[in-house]
């Protein structure tokens, strides 16, 4: 019995050693396919240590968020790095982050920015329209969704999870959350699916099992580049049109993190030209939003898209209202 | 007369044991008492807010349906299928016994979102089945896969293998001279009705309600394959929206159909399951003679496993066989593996040695209380991992506990809480094979308490405690609920990274990692098993 068990305190105390005092504690919401070669790059570039935090699928970017939540009398994490801004603008209300400009935010447009310095965004996600490519004439707008025309050929996210929510809760913070209903109501009454997911959703488009749906554009561009039948639309893009909505990644300097210095050199390394080719680079295909940084083959750069105008604060505020709402909404749906 | 009088307790008996209760009162009561308290609490007054939130869905009823027909119909095909397999396997000539068994063992050792994902390799659009036949084909078994019978089918693959070794276990303790006796007037089919099976029924229906429980707090599988349970809408109401009351909340209609079954397996049961005696090895354990049916049946079992087992995790690895995605998926998760394996080792220590302390208590009946005692392993074994998890986080997320939480600690702390229940019922049943009056004559020499159970007790239920320490192994390594919520930064295990880059991840690079985690269970399995193999040499040579 005696060597089972030191073997097993042997391992124990390997694993648990944390090792060099020089580390840096991240929360993570984005793919941990795209952000953990990043951060390995940054542990390699400056002798860091980076100790993550992933989120699941499950948890549709909402798992850390809610840890950093539980852990805010007793903060473990240095940074969080979010997958899209509203998150972290809920973070900032609820007074878990503290403000840090960092130098590489310059030439970032202010409205990808907390004006407080409490978040900076940084390589952006579409939501764009994946169709199939049977559609001779694509849906041009979300509002084929509830056009005639179109009836029983979307498919949409649930959206009480992930980037469908900030869709939804961007769409009311422009029209007013009653409107929002009755377009989510003419949705459903024009025979939408619902879908788990966008990566579902893209699925059942890149399958012909449904001809449309609006999604992130990191799950069009990753069935395009493996050949699935399927095209990319950016939706509303017309003059007067309500536009594309643009989700930046969001970096986030947490209150009273045990290394606050690393914190802020990750923040520094995460808002980076390079950081933000490489995510350009990856199969994320993340839109930059530093000038002169390498655009994705096939996706638009933001200077000749139309960028649906919101204001992130106000989503967020927003979200947290509509929620009830919507989860009336999806239960009317699986009813 | 199940059990004898209860002997002198000493202190130093007293306060072990005493000790081992508090461990797993704090490991496990405590913070299922906090997230109690947090979810009757709303900005520090009490309120039912989440409770009546819960009554007031319409929703409520169908998740409560749900959640006991999926529990109720992956035990029954779990014993439909384990029962007669075991008794193949444990009471006939068939060949290969010891191997085949094995072989059925596999996916227990699996995370069983692992054997989600294979078994969507097989009947999800363009799996294999739809590559083979056709689309349309394709198309059905995709929509049969997402829902309850998708969900029955994946989880009694996973589970089927706890009713397979009780139905083995159980069937070893039947005396060869009772099969022998009715042997002489009635043929084998007339003993294995009439004496076997009976003899073996309190073993199985464990079997059947530990799978029972283990389905119903089982969320990972219901949501990717899209059924509405309670274990999933609690996990939700944690994750998504940030709610621990609520997540409380909707764990307790699953506390209740866990305590129904526990009464169930009291009333019915009445204590059988605490004695395991098993028969002495050198009676001989009759077999039954399958005659020229053998290879037929030999053929059977093997399509069987083909079916069950082969075929999901051959796609998986199938899947995984692109250029590269080994390499790719090991430089990924070596770390993860080490991890993994330190923790499982390490975790199952632990429970090894307070499993055969809190087994000691439920046997001996050491100390008053002792079916609270056994009463709150298994509610802790049947909670979903989710309200641990809460717990913990709420109950050890505070400066002065900074050792502890966010460090491995707090991981073991939650493997003791969640799943004591079995190595204590491991305990139990080698502590059965006893008798207690060796303890007494030792006491009566003078021996210590700490003597008789370190030179007498302790080795002579060396078998059961290395069995327990491998099931206490296996069980952590594929922990992914619990882990998932209280791994320290940087320190996940592989289930949880495979989890993880689930998000995204190449599906062949994900298919690779699942293989890796076959090949992290399945390695000490095997150690253990030339090591049993070696002991029985050794044991046949000096007799």
């Amino acid at each position: 019995m005696r060597r089972p068990l030191l073997w097993s305190l042997c391992c124990f105390v390997l694993s648990a050693c944390n090792g060099s005092q020089d580390e840096v504690v991240v929360y993570v919401s984005h793919d941990q396919v795209f952000s953990e070669p990043i951060l390995r790059d940054f542990e390699q570039e400056t002798g860091i240590r980076v100790r993550a935090v992933y989120d699941t699928e499950e948890a549709k970017g909402t798992g850390v968020m809610n840890r950093l939540l539980a852990e805010r009398n007793n903060p473990q994490a240095d940074v969080y790095w979010a997958n899209e801004p509203i998150r972290a603008e809920v973070l900032k209300q609820e007074g878990v982050s503290a403000s840090y400009r960092s130098p590489n935010a310059e030439g970032i447009p202010d409205r990808f920015r907390d004006a407080e310095g409490h978040w900076t965004g940084f390589a952006a996600r579409a939501r764009v329209l994946i169709v199939n490519s049977g559609i001779e004439s694509p849906p041009p707008s979300i509002f084929s969704y509830t056009d005639p025309e179109w009836r029983g050929r979307g498919v949409i996210a649930n959206p009480l999870f992930g980037t469908t929510t900030t869709q939804m809760a961007a769409l009311a913070s422009l029209w007013g959350a009653d409107s929002l209903m009755a377009f989510l109501d003419g949705i459903s009454a024009n025979g939408t699916a619902l879908s788990t997911g966008n990566g579902e959703s893209a699925d059942l488009v890149a399958q012909g099992a449904s001809m449309f749906s609006l999604v992130d554009i990191d799950d069009a561009v990753s069935r395009l580049r493996r050949g699935d039948p399927v095209r990319m639309v950016y939706p509303d893009q017309g003059p007067d049109g309500l536009g594309t909505l643009l989700l930046p990644n969001a970096a986030l300097l947490i209150r009273d993190g045990p290394n606050q210095r690393n914190g802020e050199r990750l923040i520094d390394y995460l808002l980076s030209s390079a950081t933000e080719q490489k995510l350009a680079a990856s199969d994320a295909a993340q839109i930059p939003l530093h000038e002169g940084v390498d655009v994705p083959t096939g996706v638009q750069p933001i200077d000749r898209t139309v960028v649906m105008p919101v204001d992130y604060s106000e989503v967020a505020r927003v979200l947290q209202e509509i929620q009830p709402a919507l989860q009336q909404w999806v239960e009317k749906q699986q009813r | 007369m199940l059990y004898g009088k209860r002997q002198t307790v000493t202190h130093a008996e007293r306060w072990t044991l005493v000790l081992a209760v508090v461990v797993v009162a704090i490991a496990g009561l405590l913070p299922v008492l906090v997230v109690i308290a947090e979810s009757v609490t709303v900005e520090g007054y009490m309120s039912f807010e989440s409770y009546n939130a819960l009554l007031s869905s319409p929703r409520q009823w169908r998740w409560l349906g749900n959640t006991v027909l999926l529990g109720v119909l992956v035990a029954s095909v779990s014993m439909a299928v384990g029962l007669p397999l075991g008794l193949l396997l444990a009471k006939t000539d068939l060949p290969f016994r010891s191997a085949l068994a094995v072989l059925f063992t596999v996916p227990l050792l699996l995370p069983p979102y692992i054997l989600a994902l294979a078994w969507f390799h097989v009947l999800g659009r363009g799996g294999l089945l739809t590559q083979w036949f056709s689309p349309a084909l394709g198309e059905l078994t995709h929509e049969v896969l997402f829902g309850l019978p998708g969900s029955v089918l994946v989880l009694s693959s996973s589970l089927m293998p706890v009713v397979l070794l009780m139905t083995i276990a159980f069937t070893r303790t039947v005396h060869p001279l009772l099969e022998e006796a009715a042997l002489m007037t009635a043929p084998w089919r007339s003993v294995l009705t009439g004496i076997t099976l009976p003899l073996i029924r309190p073993g199985v229906l464990l079997g059947g309600l530990l799978v029972f429980l283990l389905a119903t707090g089982e969320f990972a599988v219901p949501m990717f394959l899209r059924f509405d349970v309670y274990a999933v809408e609690s996990f939700t109401q944690f994750a998504a929206f940030y709610q621990p009351g609520a997540a409380t909340a909707f764990a307790v209609p699953l506390a209740f159909v866990a305590f129904v079954a526990l009464t169930l397996e009291r009333v019915h049961l009445r204590d059988r399951t605490y004695e395991v005696r098993f028969a002495s090895p050198r009676s001989g354990l009759l077999t039954v003679p399958l005659g020229p049916l053998r290879p037929l049946v030999m053929g059977a079992v093997l399509l069987a496993w083909l079916l069950i087992i082969g075929l999901p995790l051959g796609s998986l690895v199938a899947a995984s066989a692109v250029g590269g995605n080994y390499s790719e998926a090991l430089g990924r998760s070596w770390d993860a593996l080490l991890r993994s394996v330190a923790y499982a080792t390490t975790g199952a220590t632990l429970l090894t040695v307070l499993g055969f302390f809190i087994g000691y208590i439920v046997q001996r009946r050491s100390l008053p209380g002792w079916r609270s005692v056994d009463s709150l392993t298994i509610l802790l074994f049947a909670l979903p991992s989710t309200v641990i998890g809460v717990g913990l986080v709420t109950l050890w997320n505070r400066p002065l506990l900074g050792a502890i939480y966010g460090t491995p600690l707090l991981v073991l702390i939650g493997y003791v809480a969640q799943y004591i229940a079995l190595t204590s019922r491991i305990s139990v049943a080698g502590l059965s094979s006893v008798p207690r009056s060796m303890e007494e004559a030792a006491q009566l020499s003078g021996a210590s308490w700490f003597r008789r159970v370190g030179l007498i007790v302790a080795p002579l239920t060396g078998r059961a405690l290395g069995a327990g320490w491998l099931i206490g192994y296996l069980f952590c390594l594929r922990d992914t609920g619990l882990s998932m919520m209280i791994y320290p930064a940087g320190g996940d295990p592989l289930p949880v990274r495979t989890f993880t880059m689930m998000a995204n991840g190449a599906p062949a690079l994900v298919a690779a990692l699942c293989v890796i985690m076959v090949a992290a269970a399945l390695v000490p399995l095997l150690i253990v098993g030339l090591i049993f193999a070696g002991a029985s040499r050794e044991n046949a040579q000096a007799a």
